[in-house]
């Protein structure tokens, strides 16, 4: 429990580092953010598809809603800690971090949820010009949906860290382990909702996806963002994500515990 | 403040032919070599003490520092660092401990270390105030002053050694691991960090274990010094023994006032001469003797008394070491050879060990750890 | 031709070195080659649920012609990433380590040398996974192409390979002045990304910047154009020259650039 105190204690001087890691990478983290346009490319083909006509639910303003929705959830969630890791095991850089009385993906956290907002405020302007291209975009979530859109998207981060953490503990068996990751991403693109909403799958593919933890990671609070999912219905998405979490969260504290004694036995 | 007793550690090290089929066939199947590492070590350093480790490259020295801060797990043996055993890692050890790496930072690269010393204060949870004073002794002790702000980018080598050393002293450790603290600094740098770290041991009192291959270091830092080789330990006692014991003969050097004839020099072994000067290697027990024989017959105009350098010392006995290590293999035991290897009396040893090209290959292979 | 060789041999040597390291890294060498056939798979499937709303094609464009497209883009990124990305990464870590003086010490022309230094040879299946998209696309087609529309495709994706390293050239220049930039390859694949779709998809000015600017629509589109039979001898004269015209640009930014350069901190 002193424990917990202490990382309490310590979040807000992570946090601030965080910042100042971020303001020190800003070039860095601008091509990071540069390299998230694939919704933006899937919007303009829909947007052309849908010109003939409503494609299911979705008429060219709600596509662009839905898109500029998956911008901004994969920026206010996405992780990068598989590089990182990979890079402290194989340099070794990862002892120092081992020898503080603090778990060593504490402060990786911290930097990561300091980078998120400022990587989402960067899609202020591009989101004002999707608005002036299809001013017909609302923003469709309830009042009452909103508390649960902020715990679907801390979710959908804390998922995809914890993913991440499974990925990270790889590398110390393989060296390296970001190309079995980019793997698993190529799957998460087309199952996450990343690329197109789900609901244009083939049904019976669907059926089975929807319950997959990539829609966890992304479609479910994009889902409530667009407006397409809501209520009852968004209760249980978050559900899900909750599920999700819990599994991979037990997962990937195995495989890094797992990891660290083979680090203890190996050397770095 | 460290027991260490039967310490091993056994690396199993993929083998691989050299070349594109080499690497293939690993890719089917990994052959293993085991690797002796470190071989039952035990010693003990009390609270305060200045211990410097040695040992040729590759004998085992990180690996032993490794498992005395905790990053890694002997495969047999114990030990005890400020109550604690290392490699449980627990919250109460890792703030009395702290490990400094020559090779490896831990400051944060492309901030000032004002960031890194904060984080550290985070991670260490350290009181305000008290962290404020102990920075401040830090950076009056290593005139940090002018660097605190600056990326540690723009640091120099010998800078970003010393905030690394402030770095990992925050939390005033009882115990102070240092790894090759002075690779590749310049000689005006290496002398700041040495002098820091006997000022830093006597005003703290915490323990330091230091490794290094500047025997400066060293000479200057260990009144007791522990050798290893080949992963065994090899010496543990005064540095000035150690000399004694494997460099006993000291050079007599004489300047004379005129050159000496060719009949003065016939008698004058063991003296020759060379380049107008005179010298002789002679037993440290015969110094005296050679000296007043010296001042009687020779016209003296300056005499000195030259002790080997540390360096050409402690290749001798690595080199000793060595050829005994390989004996041991052989299955040849000679008494007389090991026994002199152990105390070192009635052999002369200059030079018969250290000229027969065992020299410094350290025989292991490779090593997973840097 | 002395000089030839030289590269010859730094190219050869580069090859044998990247091929023991990949092996070392065993498990990411079986994870890309698993990648380079969920590649093709992953390509398709977008497209794939995009043509299943669309009865008529869009602009022009059925689902097998867009096939063609998606195999362009898979052969183009396989390139990049075998033989472009790696040595980009390499001279920003160079930079990165002030170590881009020793490259600049060797007696070879640098851009040349820092552009065949390495290889990933475990993308080449990438590559190669692109090519076969486009044989089984090109066979599924009402026309399939003759001799002469495959002569002036490869001849045109050769052409965006040329633009393509060009491209590359112009981020790695502006290494020299930002620090820490390792993740600009992500960047150049993901402007590569818009290309896996026919450029006329697009409209407006998103499709001026994609023929023009950044011309990935061009690399991708106009060899599948080509395999359809639908573009004149003179517009594919017109991309050779976009293409000699990008490594012109290139190579004055290059040169401005190592200009300016200067060795990172110790």
């Amino acid at each position: 429990m002193s424990a917990l105190r202490h990382a309490v204690r310590a979040w807000p001087t992570l946090l601030r580092i965080g910042v100042a890691e971020m303001v020190a990478y800003r070039a860095e983290i601008f091509i990071w953010f540069l390299t998230a346009t694939m919704p933006l490319i899937m919007m303009l083909v829909w947007d052309r598809v849908a010109a003939g006509g409503p494609v299911g639910r979705f008429d060219q303003p709600g596509f662009a809603r839905y898109f500029v929705a998956t911008l901004v959830v994969r920026q206010l969630t996405s992780s990068w800690l598989v590089w990182e890791m990979n890079e402290q095991i194989r340099s070794g850089s990862l002892s120092p971090a081992l020898l503080k009385p603090m778990h060593p993906l504490v402060l990786p956290a911290a930097e990561n949820i300091a980078a998120l907002p400022f990587r989402a405020a960067m899609l202020l302007p591009l989101v004002a010009v999707i608005w002036l291209w299809r001013p017909e975009m609302r923003w469709g979530v309830a009042a009452a949906d909103l508390p649960l859109l902020v715990v679907a998207v801390f979710l959908a981060w804390l998922l995809n860290y914890l993913t991440q953490v499974c990925f990270a503990a790889l590398a110390f068996w393989l060296q390296q382990s970001s190309g079995l990751f980019m793997v698993w991403f190529g799957v998460w693109v087309l199952l996450s909702g990343y690329a197109f909403p789900l609901e244009l799958m083939p049904p019976a593919l669907l059926a089975a996806v929807r319950w997959l933890p990539f829609r966890a990671m992304l479609g479910v609070p994009v889902e409530i963002a667009s407006g397409l999912s809501s209520g009852l219905g968004a209760l249980a998405a978050v559900a899900l994500q909750l599920v999700w979490c819990a599994a991979v969260g037990l997962l990937a504290r195995a495989m890094w515990r797992a990891g660290v004694r083979r680090y203890e036995a190996y050397g770095a | 403040m460290i027991k260490v007793d039967g310490l091993t550690k056994v690396y199993r090290v993929p083998k691989k032919a050299p070349g594109v089929w080499g690497s293939i066939r690993a890719l089917v199947r990994r052959a293993y070599d085991e690797v002796r590492a470190v071989d039952e070590v035990s010693f003990h350093i009390s609270p305060g003490e200045r211990v410097g480790f040695l040992g040729p490259n590759g004998a085992g020295k990180t690996t032993t520092l490794k498992m005395l801060s905790g990053l890694l797990v002997p495969t047999a043996g114990a030990a005890d660092v400020a109550g604690h055993k290392p490699w449980a890692r627990d919250t109460a050890f890792l703030r009395q401990v702290t490990l400094v790496m020559g090779q490896k930072m831990q400051l944060l690269w492309d901030l000032p270390p004002r960031e890194t010393f904060e984080l550290n204060r985070a991670l260490f949870d350290l009181d305000r105030a008290e962290y404020r004073r102990t920075l401040d002794d830090l950076v009056a002790l290593l005139e940090l002053g002018p660097l605190l702000d600056r990326p540690v980018r723009n640091l120099s080598l010998g800078e970003r050694m010393k905030c690394e050393l402030a770095a990992a002293l925050l939390h005033r450790p009882a115990v102070l691991f240092l790894d090759e603290p002075t690779i590749g600094l310049d000689v005006r740098m290496q002398v700041a960090v040495r002098q820091f770290i006997e000022e830093w041991n006597e005003k703290s009192g915490a323990t330091v274990l230091l490794t290094s291959h500047y025997m400066a270091d060293i000479a200057a830092l260990c009144p007791r010094v522990i050798v290893i080789a080949s992963g065994k330990l090899v010496y543990d006692g005064p540095l000035a023994d150690l000399v004694l014991r494997h460099a006993p003969d000291r050079r007599v050097v004489v300047a004379t006032l005129r050159p000496l004839t060719a009949e003065e020099l016939a008698g004058a072994a063991p003296f020759t001469q060379d380049d107008g000067r005179l010298s002789a290697l002679v037993p440290t027990a015969e110094v005296k003797a050679a000296v007043d024989r010296a001042l009687r017959t020779f016209p003296v105009r300056d005499l000195t008394i030259e002790e080997p350098p540390l360096e050409e010392v402690i290749a001798r006995l690595f080199a000793r070491e060595q050829e005994l290590e390989q004996e041991r293999k052989r299955g040849v035991v000679v008494a007389g050879r090991a026994a002199a290897g152990g105390s070192g009396s009635g052999n002369r040893g200059s030079g018969d060990g250290s000229g027969d090209g065992s020299g410094s290959g350290n025989g292991n292979g490779e090593r997973p750890s840097a | 031709m002395s000089r030839l060789r030289q590269i010859w041999r730094a190219l050869g040597a580069g090859t044998r070195v990247a091929v023991m390291i990949a092996l070392q890294y065993r498990a990411s060498f079986v994870g890309e080659a698993a990648m380079a056939l969920l590649w093709i798979f992953w390509m398709v499937v977008p497209l794939f649920v995009v043509f299943r709303y669309t009865a008529s094609g869009i602009d022009g464009w059925t689902y097998d012609e867009a096939l063609l497209v998606v195999g362009c883009f898979i052969t183009l990124q396989g390139i990049l990433e075998a033989f472009i990305d790696p040595n980009l990464r390499a001279v920003v870590e160079h930079v990165r380590q002030g170590t881009l003086d020793f490259v600049l010490l060797k007696p070879i022309d640098a851009q040349i040398l820092v552009s065949v230094q390495r290889t990933a040879p475990t993308k080449i299946p990438h590559m190669l996974a692109g090519v076969g998209l486009l044989v089984v696309a090109s066979a599924r087609l009402a026309h399939p192409p003759g001799p002469a529309q495959v002569l002036l495709a490869v001849l045109l994706l050769l052409a965006g390979a040329a633009i393509l390293h060009s491209l590359w050239t112009l981020v790695v220049s502006t290494s020299f002045w930002f620090v820490r930039v390792d993740n600009l390859s992500y960047l150049l694949g993901s402007v590569l990304d818009a290309g896996r779709w026919p450029v006329g998809f697009f409209q407006g000015a998103v499709r001026f910047v994609l023929t023009f600017i950044l011309p990935v629509g061009l690399m991708t589109t106009w060899p599948a154009l080509a395999l359809r039979g639908l573009i004149s001898p003179a517009a594919a004269l017109g991309a050779l020259g976009l293409a000699a015209a990008f490594a012109l640009v290139a190579r004055a930014v290059w040169t401005f650039a190592l200009r300016h350069y200067s060795s990172a901190s110790s």
